[in-house]
Parts: structure tokens; C-alpha cells; sequence
């Protein structure tokens, strides 16, 4: 039974980062791929190239971004809620989403433009060779319209890129938001 | 009788130059001014009945979520005799927030700053250092609790409101009841919420979301165009205006500004499946196409909770979408999934006012408490994948809203006024069973101009 409860502690404390200790070095060949596939998708979402992206994705894909909740004392650090999300997504779900993108979605239409920046990209391997998770940081601007301020988003991702055919393909995607109550007045764009 | 107590604004404008009850007119100033925002903050969020969260939220004693009502925040608690408390979060010492966190369990809630302590029912424990009263010897211990709001808890949503003698829960709900009890108390554990509310704040009024959940359903053929584009809700891009999938039914509505939207479960069933509802029974008709939540094995218990008129309903014309005012939206929506099943998506949304150009959207989730895990994990991803932050329909509203207010604070737009005029007039269907004002076919204006004149009669009232 899953405890829904809003007030409930998530017991199990909070996952961050990464849990995998076998770290793959700065600098290395395979971290220089990973880094270099995290830029080429930062790049075709903000030109909304958005079948290139999907050509990143693997079939088994699970997207998802949790709520974050303000908790004191002795749960200060549980602040990561993931029975509700703001994305709750899987390969199909994407493409019905990017379907949506290419006829009358108003959200997007016109567009946002957008930059997404990637930081602090941390890769470990996982169980399964040539699965790695990788935890960066991602910051993006948004300008909507012709509004002189951008709405803005700060967040972890946690992933795993798995080799596939000589190329990186995204199979976990938990997408860590720092506010509790977001300021970007939608989630019509992928983070 | 039309003139009741009311205001002028500081440009001498009145309630009745904002709201035009006899062209059905609503000047777009309302959405940008700050002297009627004030105002709607007395008048509307601390008088009228608010939603702040579900018990489902809260299971034990102790246990909290801290909501707001209109700006003023509040600690929504369970006390160790199973009662909910709905508490002003300031302290009565100095004014601080008496608690930091958005949710957690307490058995006493003690102030950072001074250390003044209250019970989750917001009686005052005491301050520290006790042998030195340091809440002085002017006033009891009784009178230093933290300030109580009225509480109602129905079908599991917990309501409050600052006007202690006012309006009882009953006659705030007026003849919706007969409805609404078919969507939240149709069970014998009722709904559950599925986990904290998603929030976000859009850069608009209040109102502007606000008349919208007064039943708005024509603007779903243009603004959620891609609903039918992607074969959602029946029909082709090419036949959205001339089938105008899911506008005809029966929209229900009260002059507290409440309504709801009632469409043919039959219309309905034609968009999901090749199979006719004719000739079916009642109960063969709910098991074809439960209700969105409703799982076949809980279809026993509609006729239990629900009299035969109200099941008869659901298995026939179920209420779907709608608001109750002033803030909240109701979506109760059949949500067919790629891989064929249907458990649908209920969401219910509270639109609290930010400042008057700032609106928090809170949409809480929510699944049949004795459904199936697999069912909720079901309905939670259509309720995301459809509603709120990221829904493919509300990204739109979110979208559009701010637009409106940006035109809002035109010196020349603000005076262009807001149009309810296609309006169908109240009519009682043949054999319609509930009560309210009724308006049977295309869904038109009628029930979000009775918003427009709940907002009018409290704000005429000082």
C-alpha cells in the first residue's frame, strides 16, 4: 500500500544524485560522450528539434519530476515527494506530447524560446554494462511572448543513458525541481 | 429592490458600472484593479467557504498541511479526537508564522522566535520560561489561542471560512449538492488524494481562471483543439466545430455561482467505443462505461451511497466539469489511455489569489480510496498527463490567462467589456430529477454569469 498522505515522511529518506559508487571519471572517454550527449539534447530541445530528441529516447523510457514539499526538523531532508509529480511520463505519453507540439498547441504556439543549461554532470556506472546514470544540474530560461522577464527553473536530473548502436539513449529521467511551488506558469516544455 | 449596500471606487466607479447586470456585461478593469482586489479579499476570501485540502491529507493525529485562504495562511490540523482545525498561521505574540513547514505531524506547533506554543486544535500551550508569565497577566491562556476558522469536512474536502456565524456549508452548496454528492460521496470510504497538491503560480487575476471554472465549456472546441486533433475526445480536426463533440448535455447551475457540466454518457461511450447504450439497464449502462473513478467492483456501492435518481444520473448524464465559487474547479473526466483502458482523471483545483496580478494554481489528484493500486497509479498519470503543471489541456489556459491580464491594464482595454450575452435561459429538461437552474443543450454563457452575480451579491454586501 502506498502511503499518499501528504503530511507522511517518506522513511526511506531522500535519493539525490547518485547511488551507483563506480565512478566514471572526469575527463574520461566515456564521460566526454555522456557530456557531449547531454549538450546535443539541450540543443535539440531548445531548437525544438523535438524528433531528434525522440530519436535520444529508449522505449522503456520512465520520465518523471516529483514535487518537492518546505519540511522542518527531523525531516528537513525528505523534501522530495514522489508519490505526485509534474511529470509522470513514459515513451508513449512523449510522443503524444510531441504530437501534440507539431498541431494546435497554444502553449507553445508561439513558441517559448528557450536555453537550457547542463552543469555538474556527475556519471557512475550501473549493474547492467553499458547503463550509466548521470546526475547533472540543469538551469533554464524561458522567454515567453514579447515579456521583457524570463520564467526561470532550477533543477536536479537523475538519469540513465544506455549504449545503444554506438550512441547514448536516455532510459530514466527524475527530474528534481528546487521550488516547492513553481514559478513557471506551465511544464509545456521538456526538462 | 436592485440597489444594495455597495462601494464606489476612488475613480467613482461602482460595482454595478463593473458588473452591467442588464447587458450581461463585465468590464476587464476587474481583473487588473487593486482597490477591488482589496475589497474582494474582504469580501469573497474572508466571508465565503473555502476549499484548503482533504482529510485523506491528514490520517493521523497530529498530523498538518498549511494552505492559504485568499493571503491569509493557515494550519490545516487533525487533533487526537479525529476533529480538523483550520488556524490563522501568525502567532498572536509577534506575528510570526507559528509554522515554517508546508506539511509534517505535530503534537504542539512552538514559534521559532519566541517559543509561544499551541495544540493542532490552536489552543495556547504556553511561552517559555514559564514561572515568568511572558505572555503577560492581561489576558487568560483562553485568549491566546491562535484565530480559528469554521470548519466543514464534506465528502472528505475540508472547508473553512472566517464568517463564524455566517452561511452554513449547506446553504453555501445550495441545490448542487444533489450533484456534487454523486462525484464525492458516491462510496463507502470515499475519495483519496493522491499525494500533495502540484502548485504554481501564473502571472494573472484570480477571476480570470475563476469565471472560467463557472462552466466554460466552449472554449474547450478552440483553446483544447488538439483534444480532438489527437482523437481525445472523438471527432477530426476537420469536424470540431460542426460536431462539437462534447458541448451538448445539460449544464447545472445555482445562484450561489456554482455549476457543473452533465454530458450523455451515450455521446460519450461513442467516442470511446463501437457498442450502443440502447435498451441497456442502469446497471449494465455503468458497467459498460463506469464513471471516471469507478471501478466495477464499486459499482455496488453508488447504490448504496447515492439514491436511485442520482445513479440513474451518473449512468446516464454524469456530472463531469465545473467550478464551485469563488475559487475551485471540478474535473471529473474520462481519460481513455493508448493501451485501451479508461479509469478517467479526477482533479479538483483551487486558484488562490496572489496579489492582483498573481494567481497560485493548486490541483489536488485524487483516486477511489478502495480502487485498486494499479488503478490509482492509472488515474494519477492521466490527472498529470492531462491537468495542471504539465497537462496537455491546462497548458493552454495557463497560456492564455496571463494574455488577458496583460490587456487588463490597458487604459483603453481595461473599459472593453466581457460578453455573457448567448445566453439559453433556465429550463427543466423532461424527467430531470435534481434541482437548480438548468440549461439544456449547447453549453452557453448562463452559468458563468450566475458566477459573475455570486461574485456581485458579495461584493455588494459590506
Amino acid at each position: 500500500m502506498v502511503n499518499y498522505a501528504t503530511a507522511a515522511v517518506e522513511k526511506a529518506g531522500v535519493m539525490r544524485g547518485l547511488v551507483s559508487t563506480n565512478r566514471v571519471p572526469l575527463g574520461s572517454e566515456i564521460y566526454n560522450r555522456i557530456l557531449e550527449t547531454l549538450y546535443d539534447e539541450a540543443a535539440a530541445l531548445d531548437e525544438r528539434r523535438f524528433d531528434d530528441w525522440v530519436a535520444m529516447l529508449e522505449e522503456d523510457l520512465l520520465y518523471t519530476a516529483p514535487v518537492r514539499l518546505t519540511r522542518n526538523g527531523p525531516n528537513k531532508d525528505r523534501d522530495v515527494m514522489r508519490t505526485m509529480m509534474h511529470f509522470d511520463d513514459n515513451y508513449q505519453s512523449i510522443l503524444m506530447r510531441t504530437g501534440r507540439l507539431s498541431k494546435s498547441a497554444w502553449a507553445e504556439d508561439p513558441p517559448s524560446r528557450t536555453r537550457r543549461f547542463v552543469t555538474n554532470t556527475r556519471v557512475a556506472e550501473c549493474e547492467t554494462a553499458g547503463e550509466y546514470e548521470v546526475s547533472s544540474y540543469l538551469y533554464v530560461e524561458r522567454s515567453r511572448f514579447d515579456v521583457a522577464h524570463n520564467e526561470t527553473l532550477s533543477a536536479e536530473r537523475r538519469d540513465i543513458w544506455r549504449m545503444v548502436g554506438g550512441a547514448y539513449k536516455l532510459a530514466r529521467r527524475e527530474i528534481i525541481v528546487d521550488q516547492s511551488t513553481l514559478g513557471m506558469s506551465n511544464l509545456a516544455i521538456f526538462l | 429592490m436592485l440597489q444594495k449596500a455597495t462601494f464606489t471606487l476612488s475613480d467613482g466607479a461602482t460595482l454595478d458600472d463593473l458588473v452591467k447586470r442588464d447587458t450581461n456585461e463585465v468590464m476587464l478593469r476587474v481583473m487588473s484593479d487593486e482597490e477591488l482586489y482589496k475589497l474582494e479579499m474582504e469580501r469573497i476570501f474572508a466571508k465565503t467557504w473555502l476549499l484548503l485540502a482533504h482529510d485523506t491529507e491528514i490520517p493521523k493525529a497530529g498530523d498538518f498541511v498549511v494552505r492559504d485562504m485568499g493571503e491569509d495562511q493557515v494550519i490545516v490540523t487533525r487533533d487526537r479526537n479525529d476533529e480538523i482545525h483550520v488556524s490563522l498561521n501568525v502567532c498572536p505574540h509577534r506575528g510570526m508564522k507559528v509554522c515554517t513547514a508546508e506539511a509534517g505531524n505535530a503534537h504542539a506547533h512552538r514559534c521559532i522566535y519566541h517559543g509561544w506554543a499551541f495544540r493542532p486544535d490552536g489552543s495556547f500551550i504556553g511561552a517559555p520560561v514559564e514561572k515568568e508569565q511572558m505572555h503577560g497577566n492581561r489576558m487568560s491562556k483562553d485568549q491566546l489561542g491562535l484565530k480559528k476558522a469554521r470548519v466543514q469536512v464534506y465528502g472528505g474536502l475540508i472547508f473553512a471560512t472566517w464568517d463564524i456565524e455566517g452561511p452554513s456549508f449547506d446553504e453555501y452548496l445550495g441545490d448542487m449538492k444533489y450533484y456534487l454528492d454523486q462525484l464525492f460521496c458516491r462510496t463507502d470510504s470515499g475519495l483519496e488524494m493522491l499525494g500533495p497538491p502540484q502548485r504554481f503560480v501564473l502571472p494573472c487575476n484570480w477571476k480570470i481562471p475563476g469565471e472560467q471554472s463557472g462552466s466554460d465549456g466552449f472554449h474547450t472546441l478552440t483553446l483544447h483543439r488538439s483534444l480532438m486533433e489527437g482523437g481525445i475526445m472523438g471527432g477530426t480536426a476537420e469536424s470540431i466545430y460542426d460536431n462539437a463533440p462534447g458541448m451538448y448535455g445539460v449544464d447545472v447551475s445555482c445562484e450561489q455561482g456554482h455549476s457543473l457540466r452533465c454530458l450523455e454518457a451515450a455521446q460519450t461511450f461513442k467516442m470511446f467505443s463501437d457498442m450502443s447504450f440502447e435498451g441497456k439497464s442502469v446497471e449494465e449502462r455503468l458497467s459498460m462505461l463506469p464513471p471516471p473513478g469507478i471501478t466495477k467492483e464499486l459499482i455496488p456501492q453508488l447504490f448504496k451511497n447515492l439514491s436511485p435518481d442520482q445513479v440513474e444520473q451518473l449512468a446516464t448524464i454524469p456530472p463531469q466539469v465545473g467550478g464551485l465559487f469563488p475559487n475551485i474547479l471540478v474535473a471529473f473526466i474520462f481519460a481513455p489511455r493508448t493501451d485501451g483502458g479508461s479509469s478517467g482523471a479526477l482533479a479538483l483545483h483551487t486558484y488562490v489569489p496572489r496579489g492582483p496580478d498573481k494567481v497560485e494554481f493548486v490541483n489536488f489528484i485524487f483516486a477511489e480510496k478502495d480502487a485498486p493500486e494499479q488503478v490509482k497509479r492509472d488515474m494519477l498519470q492521466n490527472s498529470i498527463q492531462q491537468t495542471g503543471t504539465s497537462g496537455i489541456i491546462e497548458q493552454d489556459d495557463a497560456d492564455t490567462w496571463p494574455q488577458i491580464m496583460r490587456n487588463a491594464r490597458g487604459v483603453v482595454s481595461k473599459d472593453i467589456t466581457l460578453k455573457y450575452q448567448a445566453l439559453h435561459g433556465h429550463e427543466r429538461p423532461e424527467g430531470w430529477k435534481g434541482g437548480g437552474l438548468l440549461y439544456p443543450g449547447f453549453t452557453k454563457d448562463d452559468t458563468q454569469w450566475n458566477w459573475w452575480m455570486a461574485y456581485y451579491n458579495l461584493m455588494a454586501e459590506a
